[in-house]
């Protein structure tokens, strides 16, 4: 039965090798793509989430400094 | 430089995290009921509603779109704003955002119980509730472009490139997967049938899996982990292949949730070998994760926030590893159908989505009441009780999953089933079993213990519903030409970024997907299969209300074990009819595609009533709803109809006479049952469903013995 409708699909038989074809391609230009960015550029993005607008005003809860002993 | 003063948004965000942490008790509650009922039947409480076959898509559904959901747009709605330096698009959307997706869910909750169910894992919800999905992710999209539209930011860090294939799949998938024929208001017909409806269907199973569960929760670790671990992400480089090569990756594994099945052979391959290369793009961002805390592993020890997000990348790495191994054919020929995959799926849910969930939790509360949590050591409790949660959830679910595995396939010296009673390999499994709810019910006691310390930190905190910030207008620079099209120049453009992520995510899709409307001509219909007849069609949908499909299979496998376990495995062209398809994906009672004839209707009729009459030990429920309830025959006609608009060949007018058909049907049910010493009147459901249940599997036998087939 599967080879019956492998015959009645027109040249199946390259889809598979296409397929990964076309995989190779897209991460070759996508790692060239990412290999061309600037070091500033890379940098200033990967700083990003950590320069948000926003002030800290009280210390993360992991300062070891700040116990919430009061509460334990 | 121009810089303006404006708020962010906390309010919306508080709101989805109040939601995320009521459907965590509730999604993980179901699961753990679900659960409980593997070894002890009777936990459905002797009612239809919280019986296994509809609890179970009740807590797939809960805990992934109400859990996993609303955790997923508090986690953007707050970085994102940040990450634009911008208020939301729209507080207007973004109500409507957080009031229709938890009135979607209130909707779920009802119906499911109810039985009204398409039966497609992850997408069971019936077509008007469909619609409203779509109308609140579109209003989602807009408030997401929107606001990237008004962003200060110029570039788009690589948290929101995820939200953006997120936003954009999944409603492709959705639309997809869920188009339907309506036959009634809360009944529909997959427009798909059989080996389409299949690859369809785990084309979307597998990507809500890869865009709703995975995506915007790396867009959301490429912002939570370098916030609380106070350094940027080890390698932006890194970020940009992980994002590119996952995308368009993940979109072709969806075939390898049916390797072995009926489905041809070219499609499993290309499912399993796309499936090995997700590995590469997979481990990339969890290392990229991992090593942005390089040097910062003593906040670890001290910060419970940033433990639960070890733990959780830790947990993706695994899954990615494994998800990618069981996609191999030969492992998968173990462990398909059996509840390794439930491990699977569980070190994900409960490792990457649930522990990155809490820390988002710890890490918001404390932030938007201006305050510090109210007990660390609470938190640290929490850690420990989930991460044994999940070892005493998973482990024994491996032990489990093999264990069957193994049983199933296990022949004698002389060339016989070890185990011919598949009850044998149920009975085994049952310690098991009983472990697991213990490991669930472990997970949800951390989550009580979550749900305290948060409230009790908001209560000593000062809610900041707007937050004051201020930042610079994004002026516009121009680009040289030569630097056009290179991925900075693209990370400002988020037009034209979204158009090549919806190219990325089409071309798996199409490559996949169209062949088979090719097949749909070239299937050589098998020549005695016919279709449903009208009682046949009420049963399967009776079949379908009360979710047998979540623990039988219809699809045999061609291995020697399963068909001399079960009979002649399943042909393509056996489910040219079958709208939607049935086969299932775990096998928690036996696989039913051969089960016509195989015995008497009377059995039937005892198996429902108080399945341990005729196999002790089994852990079915009872059903014994089936044998009083008068079978509903007033949507018939609808349903006909609507069948033949999904292309099921029944004649013009057919429905007219559906009726009598199915009343004389029903007749010859009655008489059969009668032999076996059972009165039983022919309008009830239970009739329906034997009428169904003796026809599954039948047809191929009709034309091995070269019968005249039965016309509908």
């Amino acid at each position: 039965m599967i080879k019956n409708v492998l015959t009645h699909i027109g040249g199946i038989e390259i889809y598979g090798i296409l397929s990964v074809l076309l995989f190779f391609t897209v991460f070759t230009a996508t790692l060239f793509w990412a290999l061309r960015l600037k070091k500033t550029h890379l940098d200033a993005m990967a700083r990003l989430p950590l320069h948000d607008g926003t002030t800290d005003s009280l210390p993360p809860i992991s300062k070891p400094s700040q116990p919430d002993s009061s509460h334990e | 430089m121009n810089v303006e003063t404006f708020r962010y948004d906390n309010r919306i965000v508080r709101a989805f995290a109040i939601a995320t942490i009521v459907f965590a008790i509730v999604g993980m509650s179901a699961g753990l009921l679900a659960a409980i009922q593997l070894f002890y039947p009777a936990a459905n409480l002797n009612l239809e509603y919280t019986t296994f076959g509809r609890l179970r898509p009740l807590h797939t559904n809960a805990v992934i779109f109400a859990f996993v959901g609303n955790g997923m747009f508090m986690g953007i709605y707050y970085s994102l704003q940040r990450l634009c330096k911008a208020r939301m698009f729209s507080d207007t959307l973004s109500w409507i955002n957080f009031w229709g997706w938890n009135a979607v869910i209130v909707a779920a909750a009802v119906t499911l119980p109810l039985g009204l169910t398409t039966s497609k894992e992850y997408a069971e919800l019936e077509w008007p509730i469909d619609i409203a999905i779509a109308v609140v992710w579109v209003v989602f999209t807009v408030n997401l472009l929107g606001t990237i539209a008004k962003r200060r930011e110029k570039h788009m860090y690589v948290a929101i490139w995820f939200y953006i294939a997120t936003a954009l799949t999944v409603a492709v998938l959705h639309i997809v997967n869920s188009l339907a024929v309506p036959a009634g208001a809360f009944k529909s017909y997959s427009i798909y049938a059989g080996v389409q409806d299949a690859l369809v269907q785990w084309w979307y199973g597998h990507n809500a899996v890869a865009f709703f569960l995975t995506t915007p929760y790396l867009g959301l670790m490429y912002y939570f982990l370098p916030k609380a671990a106070d350094r940027p992400v080890f390698s932006y480089r890194l970020s940009i292949i992980h994002f590119w090569a996952l995308i368009f990756l993940y979109i072709w594994a969806g075939p390898h949730h049916l390797l072995y099945t009926a489905l041809p052979d070219w499609a499993q391959s290309l499912g399993m070998v796309f499936s090995l290369m997700l590995i590469a793009p997979s481990w990339g961002g969890m290392l990229n994760g991992l090593l942005t805390l390089r040097g910062a592993w003593d906040k670890v020890r001290q910060d419970p926030m940033l433990k639960f997000m070890v733990v959780a990348v830790t947990a993706y790495g695994m899954a990615t590893l494994e998800g990618p191994t069981l996609a191999i054919k030969s492992v998968n020929s173990l462990s398909h159908y059996t509840d390794w995959t439930i491990a699977h799926v569980h070190t994900g849910a409960l490792g990457w989505n649930g522990f990155l969930t809490f820390s988002m939790l710890y890490w918001l509360f404390p932030k938007m009441y201006r305050t510090r949590l109210y007990s660390v050591k609470l938190a640290n409790y929490h850690f420990w009780i989930g991460l044994l949660g999940i070892m005493f959830y998973v482990v024994p679910m491996y032990f489990s999953g093999v264990t069957q595995g193994l049983m199933w396939k296990q022949f004698t010296a002389d060339g016989f089933l070890q185990y011919p009673n598949f009850l044998e390999t149920v009975i085994r499994l049952l310690p098991m079993h009983r472990l697991r709810a213990v490991g669930g019910g472990l997970f949800i006691v951390g989550v009580f213990i979550m749900a305290w310390n948060l409230y009790k930190t908001a209560k000593h905190g000062n809610f900041l519903a707007d937050e004051e910030v201020q930042a610079a207008v994004a002026e516009p620079k121009h680009v040289p030409a030569d630097k056009k099209w290179g991925h900075r120049w693209l990370e400002a453009k988020p037009i034209t970024f979204s158009v090549l992520t919806v190219l990325a995510i089409l071309v798996g899709g199409l490559i996949e997907i169209v062949p088979f409307y090719l097949i749909k001509e070239n299937v050589p219909t098998l020549s005695s299969v016919k279709p449903y007849t009208p009682l046949e069609v009420l049963g399967r949908d009776l079949y379908i209300r009360e979710g047998c499909v979540g623990c039988h299979s219809q699809m045999i496998r061609p291995f020697r074990s399963e068909t001399e376990r079960y009979g002649e495995y399943s042909k393509a062209g056996e489910f040219v009819y079958d709208h939607p398809f049935l086969w299932g994906s775990k096998r928690t009672g036996p696989d039913l595609h051969r089960e016509g004839g195989k015995y008497p209707h009377a059995w039937h009729y005892h198996h429902m009533e108080k399945p341990e009459s005729t196999s002790p030990g089994s852990i079915m429920p009872p059903y014994p709803w089936l044998l009083t309830r008068k079978l509903d025959t007033s949507s018939l006609q609808a349903r006909i109809k609507a069948l033949r608009r999904v292309g099921v060949p029944y004649p013009e007018g057919f429905e007219t006479t559906a009726k009598q058909d199915l009343e004389a049907q029903a007749q010859q049910i009655v008489l059969g049952l009668k032999t076996g010493m059972i009165d039983a009147p022919p309008d009830r459901e239970i009739i329906a469903l034997i009428a169904y249940l003796q026809r599954l599997g039948t047809d191929i036998k009709a034309q091995a013995l070269a019968e005249t087939p039965a016309t509908p």
